[in-house]
């Protein structure tokens, strides 16, 4: 067994669950700060950060990309702004409970989706080679429950006994789910569809209220499940569609402005649904690359490098946008096409992790993206 | 399991209650790929009458053309709808372009009844991995192409060579759409010349020229560079008209007007086989060292060239020992799949009979798709659970179509989806709500499909294990005994015989 220095936050976790076998109540708690939510908006497709968040301040962005750059976009700073789609997201920043991080990425630059998605998720050091991803991995350290809102358990929460998933369901002539029949199949199983068969038998008690399947509904869901005590502490949504080859688009009607307003109102409806949770809450999102800055023959934009990531959430209490800015001339690109990434998007994971779960930095550095040298950026985001 | 139903269960869709069971099973499997593919269906005469099998009627078999043309009227009355023209926007209209002119709804049932009827079972399971490899999601409204791929690209090239499938897949209007093909053109093409002039945005897509690569044929394995990708685009410019659309939503062209400009643009009709020398980049290309012509005849050279690769030939090869063999197939498994590969240079019969001389080979059980589970179980049970062609048009509230009940189990070809397709391995699928919409099926299924075997039945008739018997003989209620059966380790391919 690798000796593992237990954090402050652990140690209490440990004792706490020691003493509350003990009957006792949980000391722990009361003094220290209880665990806040993170939740992940992953972006399917790789989101273009320079429609996102555009920089209009670059004079080389209306040389390299005149047909993609939003009109009526929403200005952040003297150099920064905002597609117009995010308009609850503007609210936020206007209110310090929001930041953007650009030209960020994880240190991936093969444009492949399915490997970028791979390393998004699964955290570790090349495609492929993880089978659980890093928000399983830290929930499974810190003890702390999680929840998909998908059909399916996607790679990012994997890795952790505490993980479950939820999605509506609408089946013709199928009655209520009857616990001991589901008890029974479970204990036929063996190994993990033994354990997954359990976590239906959990659902066949549970009385959910009819839940609406647009991605902003799943998110008040989800917040409102995380509000609560003994809840999940994080949540996982998927948004598809970012890949825009074509008829990309510019405002908040086009291609990619209304998959940009869905993540506007996931966020919002994650605030919804948290009440008061919101203000120990941290939202973050997740794409595989970022576009090529220049337009494509078709209207769109190819795979490319850097991107930006969406912070939101009460935990932040100074809106920031967070960028060592690359440049946009050709020589500044990233194999003069791409924007380059000039911070390590797993810096922004392990200090929302930090925030929310209350784990060590440089134990989410060793033990969940396995780089023990990874740069800590919290003070960026959260001071 | 008895033998029979092992091997139906790895490779096959299993065998209907009234069917002959096989005595020499290995040999039946292998005729499989041999048997016929009609495209059988069901038709009710009454409700709750005796379901009659019977081939589809014509009138519910478009061809490409119609189907061009059919989804070429739908945007055609979508722009007038959004232009607000009477007649064009009330509830009725809308539901009634959607109804006459598209085809995902009617080719989904096609699908499901083909696979709870159809005779040739292997083949079928053979066409969904293939039509898996070669995922073409509904985006962009792809959806009157989707099933023409399946049964014309796929199906009907079962027995072919690999890049022959590979090449009519390629070009095919379902592919080119979703990938973003159709408006592509090289830099240096008459298009992006007289585009630049003019002041307009033209030039080359690289989507489909990189999944090419990365998906379909030779995998990240092979090492290629971004500049291969951009030869393989290249060689790609040209190919594809946006199906039933040429110049984009908001054209409002009539059907004659629309053939005459293809003729122009393509020389032909048939989207098919479209390629517009205007959008092609001239000059040789070069991918992965082999020089590709320029010319319309270039991509069948680097179609040919790919399908033939070694990195292509492995990469397949282990796709197919993961779906049909076991999950984590052994050395053994894939190299005896790529051997047969290789005697045969790529001819798909030896290819499907390799694969199923090593699945019944290895006694290792294999985790079922949700679809494929599906066929399964109304299969076994002799439920009828689709419902007939002829009901379509009709409103029954005790009915779900074939579409939403894809939809609801988290798998169906026709799905807004990445081209990576659906995953092979059993731990993409191991989660809570997954498992429970095989409960909820199998509950619907018996409650509502009329299962003509009982859980004994079935049982005995599969040589159900011991541990199965012994779950199903927890309940007393049959509609219990049915999903227990249905969801056990056994049915489900978590565990063997």
């Amino acid at each position: 067994m690798p000796k593992v220095n237990l954090t402050r936050r652990q140690f209490l976790q440990a004792s706490s669950a020691s003493l509350f076998l003990a009957g006792l109540p949980l000391p722990g708690y009361t003094k220290d700060k209880p665990p806040g939510t993170i939740s992940v908006i992953m972006l399917e497709g790789g989101m273009d950060g320079l429609t996102a968040a555009p920089p209009f301040g670059d004079p080389n962005l209306s040389k390299m990309r005149k047909g993609l750059i939003p009109e009526n976009y929403l200005k952040l700073n003297s150099f920064f702004g905002l597609h117009p789609s995010f308009q609850y997201f503007s609210g936020l920043m206007a209110n310090n409970n929001a930041s953007i991080v650009h030209a960020t990425n994880f240190p991936y630059t093969a444009r492949s989706h399915f490997e970028g998605q791979n390393l998004m998720q699964g955290g570790g050091l090349s495609p492929f080679s993880e089978i659980s991803g890093w928000l399983g991995r830290s929930l499974e350290l810190a003890k702390l429950p999680g929840r998909s809102l998908s059909l399916d358990m996607p790679l990012i929460l994997r890795g952790t006994e505490n993980n479950d998933n939820f999605y509506p369901a609408s089946i013709r002539g199928s009655s209520n789910l009857k616990t001991k029949l589901i008890d029974m199949i479970s204990m036929f199983h063996k190994d993990e569809s033994a354990s997954v068969f359990k976590k239906v038998s959990v659902k066949s008690t549970q009385k959910d209220s009819i839940v609406p399947r647009d991605p902003a509904s799943l998110a008040k869901y989800a917040g409102k499940a995380m509000s609560q005590e003994g809840g999940p502490l994080s949540s996982v949504i998927k948004v598809t569609q970012f890949d825009t080859h074509s008829g990309q688009g510019t405002d908040e009607y086009s291609g990619h402005g209304r998959q940009l307003k869905l993540v506007d109102d996931i966020i919002a409806g994650y605030k919804q649904g948290l009440g008061d949770a919101w203000d120990r809450s941290i939202i973050l999102t997740l794409t595989e690359f970022g576009r090529t800055v220049k337009e494509n023959g078709t209207w769109g934009t190819e795979h490319g490098y850097g991107s930006a990531g969406f912070l939101a959430g009460g935990a932040i209490t100074k809106s920031r946008v967070i960028a060592k800015w690359p440049g946009l001339s050709e020589n500044e690109q990233y194999d003069k096409r791409d924007l380059m990434s000039t911070i390590d998007y797993r810096s922004i994971c392990a200090a929302c992790l930090e925030n929310a779960l209350g784990l060590d930095h440089d134990v989410i550095a060793d033990k969940i993206f396995y780089t023990p040298d990874l740069l800590r950026v919290y003070d960026y985001i959260f001071s | 399991m008895n033998e029979q139903f092992r091997i139906a269960h790895k490779l096959g869709l299993m065998f209907l209650p009234e069917t002959v069971l096989p005595e020499d099973v290995k040999s039946w499997a292998i005729d499989q790929l041999n048997a016929k593919s009609p495209a059988l269906g069901i038709k009710r005469i009454a409700r709750m009458a005796k379901n009659v099998p019977t081939v589809w009627p014509k009138s519910v078999q478009p061809d490409l053309l119609e189907r061009d043309n059919m989804f070429s009227l739908f945007k055609y009355n979508k722009k007038r709808e959004e232009m607000g023209l009477a007649g064009f926007t009330s509830e009725a209209a809308i539901r009634d372009n959607e109804r006459t002119n598209t085809l995902g709804v009617l080719d989904e049932l096609k699908f499901a009844q083909r696979n709870v009827y159809g005779e040739d079972q292997l083949k079928l399971r053979f066409t969904a991995f293939w039509a898996n490899h070669f995922t073409t999601g509904n985006i962009w409204d792809n959806q009157n192409h989707i099933g023409h791929a399946i049964d014309e690209a796929i199906l009907a090239n079962l027995n072919g060579n690999f890049s022959h499938m590979l090449y009519k897949m390629t070009t095919h209007s379902s592919m080119l759409a979703y990938l973003d093909n159709c408006w592509s053109c090289g830099e240096n093409s008459e298009n992006a010349y007289w585009a630049k002039k003019d002041g307009f945005q033209a030039g080359l897509n690289d989507n489909l020229g990189r999944e090419l690569l990365e998906l379909h044929t030779v995998s990240p394995t092979a090492k290629y560079t971004e500049l291969d990708i951009k030869n393989a685009a290249n060689v790609l410019a040209g190919w594809g008209v946006w199906p039933g659309r040429i110049t984009g939503d908001d054209e409002l062209l009539s059907t004659e007007q629309r053939h005459k400009k293809l003729l122009e643009m393509g020389g032909t009709i048939n989207s098919w086989d479209f390629f517009k020398k205007t959008h092609a980049e001239p000059g040789t290309k070069k991918v992965l060292g082999k020089v590709i012509p320029a010319g319309k005849g270039g991509l069948k050279q680097l179609t040919d060239f790919l399908g033939s690769h070694n990195h292509t030939i492995d990469y397949i090869s282990f796709k197919l020992a993961q779906h049909f063999v076991n999950d984590n197939p052994t050395k053994q498994d894939v190299d005896y799949i790529t051997k047969a590969w290789k005697v045969g240079n790529g001819d798909l019969v030896q290819i499907h009979t390799a694969v199923i001389e090593r699945a019944i080979t290895s006694d290792e059980p294999k985790f079922q798709w949700p679809m494929t589970w599906l066929f399964h179980v109304i299969r076994l049970s002799g439920a009828t659970y689709f419902e007939g062609w002829d009901e379509l048009e009709e409103y029954n509230r005790g009915v779900m179509h074939a579409r939403n009940i894809f939809k609801e189990l988290g798998q169906s070809f026709w799905h807004e989806r990445q081209p990576n397709g659906y995953p092979l391995d059993k731990n993409e699928w191991l989660s809570g709500e997954m498992f429970e919409r095989r409960i909820r099926f199998a509950d619907a299924i018996y409650s509502g499909g009329n299962p003509t075997s009982t859980p004994d039945e079935i049982m005995d008739r599969i040589g159900a294990n011991e541990s199965t018997r012994s779950l199903v003989n927890n309940f007393k209620h049959r509609k219990d005994q049915f999903i227990a059966l249905m969801c056990s380790p056994e049915i489900m391919g978590l565990e063997n015989a």
